[in-house]
C-alpha cells in the first residue's frame, strides 16, 4: 500500500475507533439484544427469533397507537414548523422594525432544555389556575378553556403546539439564511414584469429555497420521529396511553427491565427513520433547476 | 514499515481511548482529599419528607468524615430508574426500593445488588413484620423504618357536621354525602392521578374485603387459577371509582392533581375527604393549625368495603450496594443510623407517622385508632399478598387515567393487568403460568 492510501486512515484512525466504540458497536448490540428475551429479572440471554417484533407489530394494539402517535405528531409538527418558521422568515427580511431583537425572541426557546419549557407550559396549562385558563375565564370565554394535558381531545394537540413553539425559531433561521442568498435581481426583474406578491413567492422564493425547505423537513422529520422529552414532561403518555409515542414505549419497557423487547422497539425505530432518511437524501441530491 | 507505524498509532488511539474511559469512571465516590463520599438513591416518598434524614446525614459527616450525597428522584420515575442503575453497575452506594416479599427479590435481585445484613446487630431488633419485606433465602439484606401501612380515608369533621352527615359504612352511603359536600361546591374526595401510583390504592388496599368475600381468592390468583378479570368485586370498585369521576366528587379537572398538592386542598377545606396514612393529622395541622382536632377517619368504603387493608411492609428500605467501592463505610452508616437514640430521632422529627417497624421504638398511636382497629376486622392488602401486581402499580395508574378520561373501560382495565401478570411471570418464568 503506497503512503497516499496510507495516509487519509491513518489521519482518520482516531475517529474510527471512536465511532466504531460508541457509535457502531451499541447500534449492533442493540439489534442483537431486540431477538433476545435479555431482563433485568435474570442473568439469562435467550435468542428468541422474531417474537418481540410480532408481539409489537402483529399481536399488541398498543404498540400500533404508539407507532401511530409517533407518525402524527411527526407528521404535524414537520409541517406547522415549516410553515410558521418559512412564514416568520418572510416577515422579519420584509424589512420589519427590530427584525434582529424580534429574531432573537423567535430563537429563545430552542435553546432552553424541553424540561424547563415542559415545566413551564405544565403550569400555564393547568385547568383549574394556569394562565391560559384564567385569561379565558377573565375575558368571559369559559367555554373555550380545556383540560388542555387532561382531556383526550387536547393532550396531543398541546404537545404538539407547545413543540412546534419551541422548534420553530430554529426553522426560521434556517430559512432567513436561504432568503438572503437569493439574489435580489430576480425579484426586482420579476417586478419589472409586473408579477404580484404571490407570484415572486410561489415561482421565485420558494423554489429557490427548496434546499433549505429539505433541511428543515429532514429535521423536523427525524426529531419527530425520535421525539420523547415533550411527552414524557408534558403528559408522560397520558391520559392512559393517549399520548405515548415510540421512545416513551421504549423509556417504559427498558424502565420495566424488559430490555430485549426495548431494543426491538428501537430497532423498528431505526429502521423507520433509515427508510425515511434514505428517501429524503435521494431527494436532497435531486439537481434543482433554476 | 509504514504499516508497522500506523497498527503502532492505532493501538495508541485505543490505549488513550481505554485510559479516557478509565479516568472517566474513577472518582465516582471519593473526593480529591480523600474524604469518602456515600451517594444515596432514594424516590421523594422514600426518604423521611421533613428532611431529618439529611440533617443526620450532615451530622454523620461532622462526626465521621463520611460524607453522605442524597440524589432524591421523583416516585414515578425511581421504581424503574433503580432497576436500571443496579443492571449498568450505577446504582448508588445506599438506595431506597419499595419492597414487598413478592417483588423485592425480583427488583432487587439481592444476591447480586445488596449487602448481606444477616449477622449485623441492628437486624434482630426490626419487626418480624418487615422483615419477611427485607430478606431473601433466609437472609436479611434491607433496613426500613416503615410502619405497618394502613390508608384511611380522612374526613374534615366541621364539614360533616354543618352537613349532619356521618362517616358511611358502604358505597351507597359514600355516594351520598358525597352528593352533599358536593352541593355546598367543596370537593368531596380528594383525588390524584397525576402522582400516577395514588388512584390504584382502592382497587388493591379493600383486597381484605375480596379474599373475605370470596375465601382463597389470593391463593388462586398466585396459582393462576382464576384471572383478574374474574373478579367482579374488583370490577365494581373500578366503576365506582369511574361514577366518583364522572359525578364530580373529585372535583372539576381532578386528573392534574398531585398528592402534594392534597394536603393543601384539605387543610384549606377545599376537599373534604382524602386518603391518606395515620399520622397525616400531624402533617396536616402542622401547616394549618385550624384543622387540628378537626379530622377523623374511616375505611375506604369502595365495594362496601369494612375491613382494615395492612400492608406489612409497603414502604421504602434501605440497601447497601454489593458492588460499592465503600461497602464497610455503608454497614457503618447502617449502624449509625440504628441506634436507639438515632431510630428514635427519625421517629420524632421524620414524617409524622405513628408508628415504626422498630418494637423498641414506642408507638404514638392515638386512642382513636387503638379503638378503631379493635373494632374492625383486618387483612392483608392484595399487593403484598398476590403476585405481579406491585410492580405493575404505575401503569395501572396510567390505565385509571385513561378510563377517567374516557379512553379505557373497566374491562380493558382488568385485561390489561392480566396481561401484565402474564408477561412478568413468562420473564421470570413462573412455573404456575407455564
Amino acid at each position: 500500500m503506497n503512503a497516499n492510501k496510507i495516509y487519509p486512515w491513518y489521519f482518520s484512525s482516531g475517529a474510527i475507533v471512536l465511532y466504531l466504540l460508541f457509535i457502531v458497536a451499541p447500534a449492533l448490540l442493540g439489534i442483537y439484544y431486540s431477538f433476545t428475551d435479555w431482563n433485568s429479572y435474570s442473568s439469562e440471554k435467550n435468542f428468541i427469533g422474531l417474537e418481540h417484533f410480532r408481539t409489537i407489530l402483529a399481536g399488541d394494539p398498543t404498540y400500533l397507537l404508539f407507532i401511530k402517535n409517533t407518525v402524527l405528531f411527526t407528521l404535524v409538527t414537520s409541517i406547522a414548523k415549516t410553515v410558521l418558521g418559512l412564514f416568520l422568515a418572510l416577515l422579519l427580511v420584509s424589512g420589519v422594525k427590530a427584525a434582529n431583537l424580534h429574531r432573537m425572541i423567535i430563537f429563545s426557546p430552542q435553546v432552553l432544555s424541553f424540561l424547563i419549557v415542559g415545566l413551564v407550559f405544565k403550569s400555564l396549562l393547568d385547568p383549574n389556575n394556569g394562565f391560559v385558563n384564567v385569561t379565558l375565564r377573565s375575558m368571559g370565554l369559559d367555554v373555550l378553556a380545556q383540560n388542555w394535558l387532561g382531556s383526550l381531545t387536547w393532550a396531543m394537540p398541546s404537545i404538539m403546539a407547545v413543540d412546534t413553539w419551541k422548534g420553530m425559531g430554529y426553522i426560521m433561521v434556517l430559512f432567513i439564511a436561504g432568503l438572503l442568498a437569493i439574489p435580489r435581481d430576480y425579484y426586482e426583474a420579476a417586478s419589472i414584469d409586473g408579477a404580484g406578491f404571490g407570484q415572486k413567492l410561489f415561482r421565485i422564493t420558494i423554489p429557490m429555497l427548496m434546499p433549505t425547505i429539505t433541511i428543515a423537513t429532514v429535521l423536523n422529520i427525524t426529531y419527530g420521529l425520535r421525539v420523547f422529552d415533550a411527552v414524557y414532561v408534558l403528559t408522560n403518555g397520558g391520559p392512559g396511553n393517549a399520548t405515548d409515542v415510540i421512545n416513551t414505549a421504549v423509556y417504559s419497557s427498558f424502565a420495566k427491565g424488559y430490555w430485549g423487547l426495548g431494543s426491538a422497539l428501537s430497532t423498528i425505530l431505526f429502521v423507520i427513520m433509515a427508510v425515511i432518511s434514505f428517501f429524503i437524501i435521494r431527494l436532497m441530491n435531486r439537481k434543482v433547476e433554476y | 514499515m509504514m504499516r508497522k507505524r500506523f497498527l503502532f498509532s492505532l493501538a495508541s488511539v485505543l490505549l488513550l481511548s481505554t485510559l479516557l474511559l478509565a479516568g472517566c469512571n474513577s472518582g465516582k465516590s471519593t473526593e480529591g482529599s480523600g474524604k469518602v463520599t456515600l451517594t444515596f438513591g432514594t424516590s421523594q416518598s422514600g426518604i423521611p419528607r421533613t428532611g431529618i434524614m439529611q440533617t443526620m446525614a450532615k451530622e454523620y459527616e461532622q462526626e465521621t468524615g463520611v460524607k453522605i450525597d442524597f440524589q432524591v428522584v421523583p416516585d414515578a420515575q425511581w421504581r424503574d430508574l433503580i432497576k436500571v442503575k443496579l443492571a449498568s453497575g450505577e446504582a448508588p452506594d445506599i438506595f431506597n426500593v419499595d419492597v414487598d416479599p413478592l417483588s423485592m427479590p425480583a427488583n432487587v435481585r439481592p444476591e447480586e445488588n445488596a449487602i448481606d445484613l444477616t449477622n449485623e446487630e441492628f437486624t434482630g431488633r426490626m419487626s418480624e413484620e418487615i422483615l419477611p419485606t427485607v430478606s431473601h433465602n433466609d437472609k436479611v439484606y434491607g433496613v426500613s423504618f416503615a410502619p405497618t401501612k394502613i390508608w384511611y380515608v380522612y374526613y374534615n369533621k366541621r364539614i360533616f357536621q354543618e352537613l349532619g352527615i356521618e362517616p358511611p359504612t358502604s358505597y351507597a352511603e359514600f355516594k351520598a354525602i358525597s352528593q352533599k359536600i358536593k352541593d355546598k361546591d367543596i370537593i368531596p374526595f380528594y383525588q390524584a392521578p397525576a402522582s400516577g401510583w395514588y388512584q390504584v390504592l382502592p382497587l388493591f388496599e379493600t383486597g381484605p374485603n375480596y379474599e373475605q368475600t370470596t375465601a382463597g381468592t389470593y391463593e388462586k390468583l398466585n396459582n393462576n387459577e382464576m384471572k383478574v378479570a374474574d373478579m367482579t368485586q374488583l370490577k365494581t370498585v373500578i366503576e365506582q371509582l369511574k361514577e366518583f369521576a364522572d359525578l364530580g366528587y373529585f372535583g372539576k379537572d381532578f386528573l392534574s392533581n398531585t398528592v402534594e398538592a392534597g394536603i393543601e386542598a384539605f387543610g384549606q377545606e377545599k376537599a373534604a375527604m382524602l386518603l391518606r396514612v395515620p399520622g397525616t393529622e400531624k402533617e396536616v395541622s402542622e401547616a394549618y393549625p385550624e384543622m387540628e382536632d378537626n379530622m377523623g377517619f374511616f375505611v375506604m368504603p369502595w365495594g362496601d368495603n369494612q375491613t382494615i387493608g395492612v400492608n406489612p411492609g409497603g414502604s421504602a428500605a434501605m440497601f447497601g450496594n454489593k458492588n460499592s467501592k465503600h461497602p464497610e463505610e455503608v454497614l457503618k452508616f447502617f449502624r449509625w443510623i440504628t441506634e436507639h437514640d438515632h431510630l428514635q430521632r427519625v421517629f420524632d422529627e421524620g414524617e409524622g407517622n405513628l408508628t415504626i417497624c422498630w418494637p423498641e421504638i414506642e408507638p404514638k398511636l392515638t386512642q382513636d385508632y387503638i379503638d378503631y382497629e379493635k373494632n374492625h376486622e383486618k387483612g392483608t392488602v392484595m399487593q403484598a399478598a398476590v403476585k405481579y401486581i406491585d410492580p405493575q402499580w404505575m401503569d395501572i395508574g396510567k390505565d385509571l387515567s385513561g378510563m377517567f378520561a374516557g379512553a379505557m373501560t373497566p374491562d380493558q382495565i382488568l385485561q390489561n393487568i392480566d396481561k401484565r401478570r402474564a408477561e412478568q411471570a413468562k420473564v421470570l418464568k413462573d412455573e404456575k403460568w407455564q
